[in-house]
């Protein structure tokens, strides 16, 4: 027996069948890596806090990642005025300061972290967490030859680091307080250039109240 | 020519979705200055419009024709949701390079118009075949423009340095507009070929019957 | 996180011209290619994709915000979203039937194929990502809307004039010339980026 293909009833329980069927096996899917996309998330930004900080690099094995964060890493309580998740670290006795930051790009939010000396005159390093800008990119300031940059890098009078034009090949002189955009995607780069600044402002306010 | 082999012929080549029917471009091409990207986003597209076309064609038969549309959308949205899920699971570089590109591969034509032009009519089996054979002949012209676009535009062929440090990178390769070129001298080629091919396919034609006619016949 | 502070205004613009989805974003390029054969269609096009973007654009903000949200499902927010989608398309297509026979004979055929046209979604995806409020994100859609609406008046334009020269080699007639015609133009877009400093 064929059933009527087009009466009510039967569009509508088909469809509803459909439905409940397809979005519970997406949740049976997501529940199952919920925790490790959560453990993913977690990982990434310890580890991207730490890169800021010098304290770990690619080489650094997965597993001691969280070890490492947990010795060496203290969050700072959160606030307000700066809108950003603050961590210190001390290194060969110095203390540092690191800033979790998200402002917008191009496309969305860029989240990253950059770590500097308390007064920030002196970039320590600086890593892009969380970005949705055009794959290949303006996506491409997440890479390292663009991160690495930062390192070292002298914060200028007006306290910032102008990311502009250049060979594309990564600026090398830590003392000019400028970086090489990325090819193609001056408008991204304007964005990061902007989230450095405010980033540089919190670590400043942070550290001038410690 | 069997069935099986024929949907492979088709749609790698004499119906691929690029060239002849133009189809799918939108979400993907703006990630084809990246050889690595552009193989996750194929792969993806793959899976999707395969797996999508022997869903529905397992349904074909239960979808009341007023829904169809919907119904169609929810299936693939559901394929496309599984390889965003699994990405962010297993393979959070990526996910988080590509971004929402993965989610726009819902609205990439190929996954509808297959459904809709293959899956509608055939078995399912053949239907899956069919969404690979679709998926990897939009796949092999992307990667070869990605291929272009990475060599030129970067100097890299996925991410290792090819030319010396003497080698300047041709912006425009790394921008969207080059995208449109590069399908377009694509598309070119193809139809060169092609043109070529039916010529030559036409010409021998009236020897071959004359061989064996049977103009001798009357006895 | 809150809405990012951008003016309507700039907003508007910067969704037609510097951001144009589909010559700076490249989304929405199939039925582009296709309907941009003929000037009257691509004209009926702009204006219903200008309608769904719209719409869908205010919908889909509430659905987000009230629905998607509050239940923590994101990991469905596509599936959702393509419904909505779709649904906004039907209703259109069944609205305009009734009250305006002269405009649906107009559209006809080019309503279902919106819902699976990328501009479409994409926008959607855009004021998630970027947390639009409600009347940025409907500013943003109908900004998009019209937008991918002037870039397919310009192509058809440009079109009638191309599809008739006879110089332009066999092989790269028909859709060859055109994708070279929109790589033009997006360049020539291009050149607007950077005049309004939007997200």
């Amino acid at each position: 027996m064929k059933p009527k293909k087009d009466s009510l009833g039967y569009v509508v329980v088909f469809t509803f069948i459909v439905c409940v069927a397809f979005v519970l096996l997406l949740s049976v899917a997501n529940q199952v890596t919920l925790p490790r996309v959560e453990a993913n998330q977690n990982y990434a930004s310890h580890y991207a806090v730490l890169a800021a900080f010098g304290l770990a690099d690619s080489s650094t094995a997965k597993s001691e990642i969280e070890e490492l964060y947990l010795s060496k890493v203290k969050e700072l309580p959160a606030r307000p005025i700066s809108a950003a998740s603050a961590y210190s670290a001390e290194i060969d006795g110095t203390p540092y300061l690191a800033v979790k930051i998200t402002n917008p790009g191009l496309w969305g939010p860029i989240t990253a972290i950059l770590a500097a000396d308390p007064p920030a005159e002196r970039i320590l390093g600086f890593e892009i967490l969380e970005q949705q800008e055009t794959p290949g990119l303006g996506g491409r300031i997440g890479e390292a030859w663009f991160t690495e940059q930062f390192k070292g890098e002298k914060v200028s009078a007006e306290g910032r680091v102008i990311v502009a034009q250049g060979t594309g090949k990564g600026d090398p002189d830590p003392e000019n307080s400028r970086v090489d955009a990325v090819t193609g995607a001056s408008r991204t780069s304007d964005f990061v250039q902007i989230l450095v600044a405010k980033a540089l402002a919190a670590v400043k306010e942070i550290g001038g109240s410690l | 020519m069997s069935p099986a082999r024929k949907v492979l012929r088709e749609g790698l080549w004499s119906n691929n979705p690029i060239f002849v029917q133009v189809l799918g471009i939108c979400s993907t091409l703006a990630v084809t200055n990246n050889l690595s990207n552009t193989l996750v986003m194929v792969l993806g597209v793959t899976f999707a419009t395969a797996m999508g076309s022997w869903t529905l064609s397992l349904l074909k038969d239960l979808i009341p024709r007023k829904v169809r549309m919907i119904v169609q959308v929810l299936v693939l949205s559901f394929y496309v949701i599984i390889v965003d899920i699994l990405l962010k699971a297993y393979q959070p570089a990526i996910s988080k390079q590509l971004g929402p590109y993965v989610g726009l591969i819902i609205t990439n034509c190929i996954l509808m118009g297959r459904a809709e032009a293959f899956a509608a009519a055939n078995k399912p089996g053949l239907s899956f075949l069919d969404g690979v054979a679709n998926g990897l002949g939009y796949g092999w012209v992307l990667i070869s423009i990605a291929f272009v676009r990475e060599l030129l535009g970067f100097g890299t062929f996925f991410g290792l340095k090819v030319f010396g440090e003497g080698f300047t990178p041709w912006t425009i390769m790394v921008m969207a507009p080059s995208a449109f070129f590069l399908v377009a001298l694509a598309l070119w080629a193809a139809n060169i070929l092609k043109a070529k091919a039916e010529a030559a396919a036409k010409a021998p034609k009236p020897k071959a019957p004359g061989a064996a006619s049977p103009a001798p016949a009357k006895q | 996180m809150n809405a990012p502070n951008v003016g309507i205004l700039p907003l508007f613009l910067a969704s037609i011209l510097t951001s144009n989805i589909l010559l700076a974003n490249f989304l929405g390029t199939c039925s582009f290619i296709s309907i941009s054969k003929d000037f009257k269609s691509s004209m009926g096009l702009g204006l219903a994709v200008t309608m769904v973007i719209g719409i869908c654009a205010a919908i889909c903000w509430a659905v987000l915000n009230f629905l998607i949200r509050p239940l923590a499902i994101e990991y469905l927010s596509f599936i959702i979203f393509i419904i909505v989608i779709a649904g906004v398309v039907q209703m259109l297509e069944m609205i305009i039937d009734r009250f305006s026979p002269s405009l649906y004979m107009a559209l006809g055929i080019f309503l279902p194929l919106i819902t699976v046209n990328c501009a479409v979604l994409g926008v959607i995806l855009f004021l998630q990502i970027r947390n639009y409020n409600f009347l940025q994100s409907v500013i943003f859609g109908f900004g998009s809307g019209a937008g991918w609406w002037l870039a397919i008046m310009l192509l058809a334009a440009i079109r009638t004039k191309l599809d008739k020269n006879n110089a332009v080699p066999a092989g790269l007639k028909g859709t060859g010339i055109t994708l070279i015609t929109i790589g033009f133009m997006a360049m020539a877009f291009i050149g607007f980026s950077g005049m309004i400093a939007v997200q």
